[in-house]
């Protein structure tokens, strides 16, 4: 189960974490692995394994019981509250049901990341314009996520973990609402980002998707990093490149 | 503050269309005790320097033919005691003038028997033996009762200074209360958007700038509740004024607020404003303090 590695420039590195919410029973156990920057992996996994628990606790939005968690080089413990903002800044979320704030455009909800930073005004539309092109939707640039169809509700997420560039981006199963299609074209999407340097984590359900992009792929069942996934598919070191 | 766009929606919360009315309400009950607060202590100011150092000395009513000698008899008597720097016999009308809120206007022609006074001014570090000058000036004139102002002078200080820490403490209440809705109100609001408010920590948002969307919004609304309020507290201290001073018959100090009361009253609304927003920003921050 365990795919730690040494190097140098690590994105991630989970060291024997454990986690529970609040008083609960333990939902991950022991895990322990690294990401290098650049790299793209699967994360499997069925309902309630704790794919979900173990992405949490990579965007920062909980703390382990147990072990530590180094985001960027930075074991998460020992980094001020100020200070983790500016981590979460620097990971991008595609959220399993996308969380897109209803109120808001697709423009304004992709330029939350930028604005949360303090970018300006002037820059942010142009910008973030660009970039739901590239996703394309330029054409829903003012549309409410309430109007949008699930692929392009997808879309605008997508956009929104990525205007900032972060270093890594998350992504739970982001292909979960969509047609074969759409997914499809959603992986190429990420892996055009995980080509200009994006570390790059899927956490899906999808075999087809697993099967077609050869990436190398975590299992977590019972709270554990581990499983015939790992063992089957991970003919490449999960640690290493690609 | 912070851009146009609001990323916490919270226009349309229930609590928050409460807020301005419950500012607005707050703010005008705490215009009004602070007014009365300030007003008790000028009143309370103007009692000590018109009364302090004085005393009426009152003979009792006599024959008309003794009653001049009478008079300047007490007069000479206290002008030649030691502390006392003033002497006036009070003439009939100006008397009148005192009793006329209880015998009305034609006190005069109705020749009542009145007692003469005499107003007395003591020099502030004179320490004069009020019962030995009364035995004294009984002597001259039988029945002359020396009253001392500092008496009842220290009484009314008590008790304006009691009404006054009243007024203050129904304001800081009244600021309380206000303090004590707000937090309500943005616990109810950060609970209802709790899923947009975790979007934005999760995306990188300081605490800070979530306290803003909040405090920005509380902003808009306690501003306008506030202006309101105030605005009819200081219609109704206006209205005091105008119609106070028909209503007391000279009994009390002017029911008015001086150039440097006013800008206080006026600071008022201003930090209720800050206060509330301010109280937004900790609230928020100590929720927020929760997450990771």
């Amino acid at each position: 189960m365990n795919a730690l590695a040494n190097g140098v420039g690590d994105i991630v590195r989970f060291e024997n974490v454990g986690m529970r919410y609040r008083l609960g029973a333990e939902v991950l156990h022991d895990v322990s692995f690294s990401l290098p920057a650049g790299s793209f992996h699967f994360l499997t996994g069925p309902s309630g394994a704790g794919k979900s628990s173990l992405m949490r606790l990579m965007y920062l939005a909980h703390r382990p019981s147990r072990g530590s968690i180094s985001m960027f080089g930075r074991d998460v413990s020992t980094v001020p509250r100020t200070e983790l903002a500016a981590l979460r800044r620097r990971i991008g979320v595609v959220f399993q049901d996308f969380r897109l704030i209803d109120h808001l455009s697709a423009l304004d909800n992709v330029a939350l990341p930028l604005r949360v930073a303090g970018a300006k005004e002037g820059q942010i539309r142009n910008h973030v314009a660009e970039l739901l092109k590239w996703v394309g939707l330029e054409s829903q640039i003012d549309d409410k996520p309430t109007t949008l169809s699930g692929g392009e509700q997808q879309r605008v997420a997508i956009a929104r973990a990525v205007i900032a560039r972060p270093q890594i981006l998350l992504a739970d199963e982001p292909t979960g609402n969509v047609d074969d299609d759409i997914a499809i074209r959603l992986m190429y999407l990420l892996e055009e980002l995980n080509k200009i340097g994006t570390t790059v984590v899927v956490a899906t359900h999808n075999e087809s998707l697993i099967e077609r992009f050869k990436h190398p792929c975590f299992h977590v069942e019972d709270g554990l990093l581990s499983g015939p996934g790992v063992g089957v598919r991970n003919d490449r070191d999960p640690g290493g490149d690609q | 503050m912070i851009g146009q766009v609001r990323d916490v929606p919270l226009s349309g919360d229930p609590a928050s269309r409460y807020l301005p009315w419950t500012v607005g309400l707050l703010v005008f009950l705490a215009t009004l005790a602070f007014a009365a607060g300030m007003f008790l202590a000028s009143a309370g100011d103007t009692w000590r320097q018109d009364l302090s150092g004085t005393l009426t000395v009152q003979i009792p009513v006599s024959d008309k033919a003794d009653r001049l000698e009478q008079v300047n008899a007490v007069a000479e008597l206290l002008r030649t005691t030691p502390g006392v720097v003033f002497v006036r016999p009070i003439p009939d009308a100006e008397i009148a003038v005192l009793l006329e809120p209880w015998l009305g206007k034609q006190v005069l022609e109705l020749e009542l028997p009145m007692p003469d006074l005499i107003d007395v001014s003591v020099a502030r570090a004179a320490d004069i033996d009020i019962a030995a000058l009364s035995a004294r000036l009984a002597q001259v004139a039988p029945g002359t009762v020396v009253d001392d102002h500092a008496i009842w002078l220290r009484r009314l200080t008590e008790f304006t200074l009691i009404a006054e820490t009243i007024s203050f403490a129904v304001m800081i209440v009244i600021l309380i209360s206000a303090v004590a809705t707000v937090v309500f109100t943005t616990r109810t609001g950060l609970a209802i958007h709790s899923d947009v408010v975790e979007v934005l920590h999760l995306i990188g948002a300081q605490d800070s700038y979530v306290a803003r969307q909040f405090q920005n919004h509380t902003l808009r609304l306690a501003s306008a509740g506030a202006a309101v309020g105030f605005l009819l507290g200081a219609g109704i201290i206006w209205l005091a004024h105008v119609y106070g001073g028909k209503l007391s018959g000279g009994l009390l100090p002017e029911l008015a607020l001086g150039p440097g009361q006013w800008a206080l009253l006026a600071a008022l609304p201003v930090a209720a404003v800050l206060l509330v927003v301010l109280t937004v920003g900790i609230t928020v921050k100590r929720v927020l303090g929760k997450m990771m």
